[in-house]
């Protein structure tokens, strides 16, 4: 994006409409050119606004329209999409100084939220009312409520409890201009006019930033829960125990499939041959009333498919069988820098989605550990790589696994996000007629394109 | 299958039949092998179950039997610019799909095969025209439900529920229809095809279509396939009717089991009068054991352990509480409830009115209603959805006044300004349609309500599709 205007003017406005909230130091803004998806901008951005409230996200909002100054949105930046990245001439509204918790309603189970709150830090304060707020990244503690709903945000929990889509109810949105909107609804449903809400959900700051959220909440589920650890010898053999666990109807609240190259890594970063060298692992966990019963089937169907299984009802010994899993992006991320693929298909098409990386793998000469949402067939296929440019046989083998999804009748994107990594293979999925609608859709909430410019779309010119 | 109004033969009789008819209208129909002008058809279509009289019958309808056909009526219609009102099985509550001279309907109420059940991921591909109730019998073969359940589930279309995102009795635990929606095929206005959404459980490419186009009450393009996510069948429901003195006692306990923490997977609540009506229709007995009504369902592995606690919840407010002893017993009295609203209907003109608030204000709202029968002084039966706070007041009037205009709207005015006073709705499900556009301005705001017209013009840029409703 060009300006005509010259870009310390905007800096200047921008401090004297928001005394104390603007950072220029160039060794802050180096923070703002990367988030975790393994890719940097070409330089730092202008200056960082750190807004404290809606009246300064606003005001932020009305300079940046006037100047035509492009705005990225930040949370906590752990986006893996490369989403929240910002580059020369260009603005970041950092979020994470409104972290406020508003008002938790029992009554209505309902809670109202500042955007920049961390979502372990908002479960933490709604435990103690009996109550939790489902969406559950694996990185729930490093990640803004307000960055889950940009990218409404899945998780280990969402088969059975449901992506952030299903868990908010109405949002306080500031559009480009300036303007404040409420979109949604405090009622449970509510279906008058469009559902701009729903829109909202998962535009990656592109079409407004949010700035207040109400939160539909869950009660804490009772009775315990039980997990399963089941060892394979090949990961086909895993994705067809998960998906024997699906047809029978079962609804586990966690499962989770990893392959033996990730075991592999998570072993050496252990130091402890915590698999006993399997070649794939399933965890399942079941919660509820049914924890037991559920997860007795699910270990019937996982032996009876030549896995070796671990039932427990233990507290301890669960959150050691979901540590396992939790640990598996750091033990990745250790061996280098990561980019994680986040496609999802069919579930009854798991088992084959497996065996067309292992197809890519050797046609491209990398390896691709690859972790899986079983529950609801996202699949995390990750390449590691030394340095900060992705090599050229990285970026061919993510194509072909893009175009492999969309043959198996999947997504590009599970949970993660278009962002700057997949926006070349937007058009691929959506067909021409519904890239075009949803460029119109921008358009009319951004027509200046001062909205995240270049995230989702490629640029038009 | 019950086909509402269906009638086995169309004829498509020349267009000089009609004397209304516009040029554009007339070259329309005619070139559609599918169209009838048969003045019973056209009758049907002016209206739907609001109670809306139409001021006159469109100049033809149109039954699609195939994608083909819906395309080719669009891309004809947009060259001739003539304006259409979809229509599925016309059950609406909003006058959504009801039309007026010089519009063509579009019924796809003959696009009503379910193509494909797939019991290992939980998904059926159905025809837009398919009746709610017809899709749970075939899924229910594989252990199989689908979630979306309105009170109608026998008369409406699967597609009409999508346009006007259905909730009903499963909601409160199941979410609504757009819950269980993972994938639309649309025709657009002017005859192009776009498919929204996904064949997988999750996705975020691009912005979410899809639930734009739930809930757009025909406004934005027409839905001719969807595909749908089923859940397997509960293993164990649990089914639960309390009586109490007033519905105000009613209302708190409902509230108290919110606040209890447990989740039915239904909580229906029905007042005095309506119980009345009830027992007058069907010959039950309910009025005598109290003033108010609440149904609740608990199911899954836990449903008795969950209606436990729902009972202590209750028992502060309860006169009597009574335990389905069997599968049928439940039937009968989830069938009372599902009877509430066509045995109001015998009473007078009916007007249903769908109000959301917030759960832990429903015995204000009760009140509220109360003080707007008196002062508007037309009779107010109401049923709710009590786990989502959402209410469906019945304004009914006698048979020769009118259901749409001075008491009744009056009342229907109040109502919108109680469920806003309250921090509400004006419409938890069944949509904005004709009826509801005037309060429409009023609880989205100007900036909002702008945004919504310019994304309809993005989809529906002439504005042919559907007209004057939802926005
Ligand atoms: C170890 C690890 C594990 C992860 N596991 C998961 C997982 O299981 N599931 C999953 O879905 N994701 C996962 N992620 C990805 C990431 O955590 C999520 O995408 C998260 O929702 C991003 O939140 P954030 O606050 O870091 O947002 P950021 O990275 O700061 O921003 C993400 C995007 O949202 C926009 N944005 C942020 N805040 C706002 C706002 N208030 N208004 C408008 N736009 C805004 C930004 O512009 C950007 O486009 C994981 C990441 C890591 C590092
Ligand atoms: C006794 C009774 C009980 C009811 N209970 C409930 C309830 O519990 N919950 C609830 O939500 N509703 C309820 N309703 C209202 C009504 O049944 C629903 O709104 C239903 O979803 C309408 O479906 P339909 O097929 O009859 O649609 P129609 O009435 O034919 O149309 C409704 C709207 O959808 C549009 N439309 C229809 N089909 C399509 C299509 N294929 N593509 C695009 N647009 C289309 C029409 O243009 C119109 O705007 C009830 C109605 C009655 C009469």
């Amino acid at each position: 994006m060009t300006t005509t205007h010259s870009t310390t003017k905007i800096v200047d406005a921008l401090q004297a409409a928001l005394p104390g909230r603007v950072d220029t130091d160039p060794a802050l803004l180096d923070a703002f050119t990367t988030d975790r998806s393994g890719h940097r901008s070409p330089g730092a951005p202008l200056a960082v606004v750190n807004a404290c409230t809606i009246e300064d996200v606003q005001a932020a909002c009305r300079l940046a329209s006037e100047f035509r100054v492009p705005v990225v949105s930040r949370g906590a930046g752990t986006g893996l999409a490369g989403g929240a990245i910002a580059g020369p001439g260009e603005i970041v509204l950092s979020l994470t100084g409104m972290d406020r918790i508003l008002e938790v309603s029992p009554a209505n189970r309902l809670a109202v939220v500042e955007p920049g709150i961390l979502n372990g830090d908002l479960n933490r304060v709604l435990a103690g009312h009996g109550l939790w707020w489902a969406p559950d990244p694996a990185s729930k503690d490093i990640s803004t409520v307000g960055g889950n709903i940009a990218m409404n945000a899945g998780g280990l929990l969402c088969a059975k409890y449901g992506v952030t889509r299903e868990a908010v109810l109405a949002l306080k949105v500031v559009l480009a201009d300036g303007r404040l909107i409420t979109v949604g609804h405090r009622t449970v449903k509510g279906v008058t006019g469009f559902d701009v809400c729903a829109l909202m959900i998962g535009s990656e700051g592109t079409l407004g930033i949010i700035v207040e959220a109400t939160l539909k909440l869950q009660p804490l589920v009772s009775g315990g829960v039980a997990t399963v650890g089941a060892f394979f010898d090949s990961v086909e053999d895993a994705a067809a125990a998960a998906s024997a666990i699906t047809a029978e109807g079962l609804v586990p609240s966690i499962m989770e499939l990893m392959d033996g190259r990730t075991i592999t890594a998570m072993e050496r970063f252990a130091g402890d041959a915590v698999f006993g060298g399997a070649g794939a692992f399933l965890l399942v966990q079941c919660d509820g009333p049914a924890a037991q019963a559920t997860a007795s089937r699910a270990a019937a169907l996982a032996t009876a498919i030549g896995g070796r299984v671990e039932t427990t009802t233990d507290p301890e010994e669960s959150d050691r069988l979901v540590g396992l899993r939790r640990n598996a992006f750091p033990a990745l991320e250790a061996m280098g820098t990561m980019l994680v693929e986040d496609m999802a298909v069919p579930r009854d098409r798991m088992a084959d989605a497996f065996a067309a990386i292992r197809r890519i793998e050797q046609k491209y000469d990398v390896a691709i550990p690859s972790t899986c949402h079983a529950g609801d067939g996202n699949l995390h296929p990750s390449f590691v790589y030394t340095g900060d440019t992705v090599p050229e046989n990285i970026w061919a083998a993510a194509g072909e696994m893009f175009r492999t999804a969309l043959d198996f009748g999947g997504t590009l994107s599970g949970e993660h996000g278009i962002g700057l990594l997949k926006r070349a293979w937007l058009r691929d999925e959506l067909g021409d007629d519904q890239y075009e609608l949803q460029r119109g859709i921008k358009e009319l909430f951004d027509p200046l394109g001062i909205l995240n410019p270049g995230k989702v779309f490629v640029p038009e010119d | 299958m019950f086909r509402p109004g269906m009638k086995g033969n169309t004829v498509n009789t020349s267009p000089t039949a009609s004397a209304a008819m516009t040029s554009a209208t007339a070259a329309l129909l005619e070139s559609l092998a599918c169209a009838s002008t048969d003045p019973q058809d056209r009758a049907h279509a002016s209206t739907d179950r609001s109670g809306y009289v139409s001021p006159s019958v469109p100049d033809g309808v149109v039954f699609a039997e195939s994608i083909d056909d819906v395309a080719q009526t669009m891309r004809r219609a947009s060259e001739l610019g003539v304006q259409v009102v979809p229509r599925g099985a016309g059950s609406g509550l909003a006058g959504g799909a009801a039309a007026h001279a010089g519009q063509v309907v579009l019924d796809v109420s003959r696009m009503n095969r379910i193509l494909h059940i797939d019991p290992v991921e939980q998904i059926a591909v159905v025809e837009p025209g398919v009746v709610n109730a017809a899709v749970n019998a075939a899924v229910a073969e594989h252990g199989l439900f689908y979630a979306p359940d309105p009170a109608s589930t026998a008369i409406c279309s699967i597609g009409g529920n999508i346009a006007t995102n259905a909730g009903g009795m499963w909601c409160a635990k199941y979410g609504v229809t757009r819950e269980s929606i993972l994938a639309l095929r649309v025709v657009l206005p002017d005859g192009r095809i776009l498919d929204t959404g996904r064949g997988t459980i999750k996705g975020v490419t691009g912005y979410d279509l899809n639930a734009l186009m739930i809930g757009s009450e025909g406004t934005l393009g027409i839905v001719v396939e969807a595909k749908l996510r089923l859940r397997p069948r509960p293993v164990h429901t649990a089914t639960l009717v309390a009586y109490f003195p007033d519905v105000a006692a009613a209302a708190q306990a409902a509230s108290a089991i919110i606040a209890a923490r447990v989740q039915p997977s239904v909580l229906e609540l029905m007042d005095g009068q309506t119980l009345a009506a009830v027992d007058a229709a069907q010959g039950s007995d309910h009025a005598v054991r109290g003033g108010a009504f609440l149904l609740a369902q608990t199911d899954g592995y836990g449903a008795y352990l969950e209606q436990e606690v729902l009972v202590e919840a209750i028992r502060p407010y309860a006169s009597s509480m009574e335990q389905a002893a069997d599968a049928e017993h439940a039937g009968a009295l989830m069938a009372a409830r599902r009877a509430a609203i066509p045995s109001v209907e015998e009473l007078g003109r009916v007007s249903i009115c769908d109000v959301g608030v917030p759960r832990n204000r429903l015995a204000e709202a009760f009140a509220g209603l109360d003080a707007i029968a008196a002062k508007t002084g037309v009779r107010i039966f109401t049923v709710a959805h009590a786990a989502d706070g959402n209410l469906h007041p019945m304004i009914v009037v006698e048979p020769h006044e009118s259901i749409t205009e001075g008491p009744a709207k009056e009342a229907l005015g109040e109502m919108f300004h109680l469920a806003k006073g309250l921090g509400g709705t004006l419409t938890g499900e069944h949509g904005v349609g004709l009826l509801k556009r005037d309060w429409l301005q009023a609880e989205l705001g100007d900036t909002s309500l702008e945004l919504q017209h310019a994304i309809r013009d993005v989809f529906n840029p002439r504005g042919l599709l559907n007209p004057g409703k939802a926005i």
